[in-house]
């Protein structure tokens, strides 16, 4: 039964788009060493491709006169619930989603949102890791996938203003720029609200935060469950349309990006003539009209390098921008780690892995890659636009014992505003 | 029958069947695919779609076959990009550069064109077979590739390489009489063109599609394909 759901879902996924490029894939097993976690673990069921069979079983056994043939001559399988999961931990666990894959094959295969549409058959089926679930469950209910309450979201704001003695404004009408924060930045980075505050504030921006559309993260996109995110969405949406603001600024985190970004717009009706941003581009905007100032060379002490959030960098295309802040902030000792910008390696943190505790030993190892990027270079700091990867590199960094540095771009940029 | 009717047959009448079905099912493939819907993307691009293309076909075509370790992945995969690469390189120049292939396309489309000289496209198809040979091998023992591999892709690599052994033979005059060994080459260029629009050699086509939508992907991102 859970299986029919999963295979109804994907029925009505596969378009021209999704088959046309599953139609095009030659097994020839290219995105293996394009994917984080095959390099880390050499188990080959991470193959991009090889995550993507529920949906090419469902695709061809339905639509494709060879699909049927192999199927009724058992060249082919169909999906089972067992297929799904195993599948499940496969593409939850063991996925960021983060589409390095598509840089490498050889036919431009999508295999992200590839993967993003298997994901959401197991949403339908309800085949997906419990941590997840749970955390998704709490944004539903409370608001929040960590559980914060609107008490608590209160309490905590009012705590880091006084704290950092810096404004954060709460629901005002008609101001330009709602920015919402991440729950992650709430509990464990309340230095990011705080830099990003002094930053709007700096720069002269009207802009508030809203205690109804209070959490960026969509928990309904790592799940790829379609009717939660577009409520988590919806839930900024409204906001933004009481407040009557121009644009909404998304605060340092990658998925939340790529949902606001990228995808509301195909999936439901988005308020009109409001804009989307993020804060790697906001800051860059503000610094290259002047708005605010930076003081040059303020971090030369000691080699700093800048992490690629895949869903900023290479899904986002935000790469240029900070690197300019990072060139000025430390025009001697900025250096790329390789390989860097849309060919990035993913931290291992990102689609919702870090929610996992099962998939803790898994996104270690693929972060051990990254600890060596940084030591080829000898960082002493390393410097990202996502709450989601500073927390996988934060963990990451404790647990191999290095000694490297993490840190928020917008929080460099408050300590150098002048 | 004796071996000259057999050829007549499989250069003849039959090869036309089998490019009528080629054309047919391929053109079936296409349709369909163009029918199953293209919902409009109504994401407000930041850079430009149409950059993306250009950009990802030309990158597609003219930098990474010849320079493949800008995708980093290289050295990880040389096999399979030096064989599959080379095989391609091959395919191509063979099928439309060989003087006997540019002459059976001047009969068909009544025009022809410069081709390469004998050992020029004697080497490449030596080449391609052992390209295909190296791939197999590859695909047998890579644990990735045989997770991947289905029993129809070993079919397609058995279709593919049989015409080139055949020709090959055929022009060196091995093993069989002339006759018999060009028979044996048109009877499975005949088969392999009747199976292409069932299998995954079709990718020729779909290629075309994956790398727009890659390009496009990218190019609304304003990111590099």
């Amino acid at each position: 039964m859970k299986t029919q759901s999963a295979i109804n879902t994907y029925v009505k996924e596969i378009g021209g788009w999704a088959a046309s490029q599953l139609e095009a894939c030659t097994r020839c097993g290219l995105c293996a060493d394009a994917c984080h976690f095959y390099q880390a673990t050499g188990n080959p069921e991470y193959t991009p491709v090889w995550k993507t069979e529920p949906l090419r079983r469902a695709y061809e056994q339905r639509f494709t006169i060879a699909g049927r043939l192999k199927l009724a001559v058992g060249l082919d399988k169909p999906v089972t619930d067992e297929d799904l999961k195993h599948w499940s931990t496969i593409v939850y666990e063991a996925c960021t989603l983060c589409n390095k894959c598509a840089m490498v094959c050889p036919m431009g295969i999508q295999l992200g949102p590839l993967i993003h549409d298997v994901r959401s058959g197991m949403a339908a089926a309800g085949v997906v890791p419990g941590d997840l679930v749970a955390a998704t469950m709490k944004q539903k209910d409370v608001g929040s996938p960590l559980g914060v309450t609107d008490k608590t979201w209160a309490e905590r704001m009012e705590w880091i203003g006084d704290e950092w003695e810096v404004k954060i404004p709460m629901d005002v009408q008609s101001a330009d720029t709602l920015v919402v924060f991440t729950s992650i930045e709430l509990m464990k980075f309340p230095d990011n609200i705080a830099a990003i505050a002094k930053i709007m504030d700096k720069a002269g921006e009207k802009w508030t935060t809203s205690s109804k559309g209070r959490e960026v993260v969509n928990f309904g996109y790592f799940e790829a469950d379609e009717e939660l995110t577009k409520l988590f969405l919806s839930r900024v949406f409204d906001a933004a349309k009481e407040l009557g603001v121009k644009r909404i600024m998304i605060s340092e985190c990658g998925h939340a990006y790529d949902a606001f970004r990228w995808t509301a717009a195909n999936i439901m009706d988005m308020p009109k003539n409001v804009a989307i941003t993020h804060i790697a581009q906001v800051m860059h905007d503000f610094w290259k009209a002047g708005r605010i100032r930076l003081k040059k060379g303020a971090y030369d002490d000691g080699t700093v390098t800048f992490h690629d959030s895949c869903k900023i960098q290479r899904r986002g295309g935000i790469i240029k921008e900070p690197r300019e802040i990072l060139k000025w902030l430390a025009p001697s000792s900025f250096k790329e780690m390789t390989p860097n910008k849309e060919q990035a390696l993913c931290c291992g943190g990102g689609g919702g892995v870090i929610s996992i505790q099962e998939a803790d030993p898994l996104r270690f190892a693929v972060f051990g890659m990254k600890v060596d990027q940084m030591k080829e270079i000898g960082a002493k700091s390393v410097c990202m636009v996502c709450s989601n990867c500073r927390l996988q590199f934060t963990e990451g960094v404790a647990h191999f014992g290095s000694d490297v540095k993490v840190r928020g771009l917008s929080e460099m940029v408050s300590q150098a505003l002048e | 029958m004796d071996w000259t009717e057999i050829l007549q047959f499989f250069r003849g009448s039959f090869f036309k069947i089998s490019l009528l079905v080629f054309v047919g099912g391929m053109t079936y493939r296409l349709v369909r695919i163009l029918l199953l819907g293209w919902p409009r993307d109504r994401v407000k691009s930041r850079g430009s779609k149409a950059t993306g293309v250009v950009k990802t076909y030309l990158k597609g075509l003219l930098v990474l076959p010849f320079i493949p370790w800008v995708k980093r992945t290289f050295n990880k995969n040389a096999l399979t990009y030096i064989a599959g690469g080379l095989f391609h390189l091959s395919l191509v120049l063979v099928i439309f550069f060989a003087t006997p292939h540019m002459l059976v396309w001047k009969s068909l489309l009544g025009f022809g064109w410069p081709t390469l000289s004998f050992p020029v496209s004697d080497w490449l198809a030596a080449i391609g077979i052992i390209a295909l040979i190296v791939l197999l091998i590859n695909r047998l023992t890579h644990p990735v590739l045989k997770l991947l591999t289905r029993s129809p892709l070993w079919l397609n690599w058995t279709l593919v390489f049989l015409p080139f052994v055949t020709g090959y033979a055929m022009t060196h005059h091995m093993l069989f009489r002339y006759e018999v060994l060009f028979g044996l080459h048109m009877i499975t260029v005949d088969v392999l063109l009747i199976w292409i629009p069932l299998g995954r050699i079709s990718h020729f086509l779909f290629y075309f599609f994956s790398r727009t939508i890659h390009g496009a992907q990218a190019g609304k991102r304003a990111v590099t394909p």
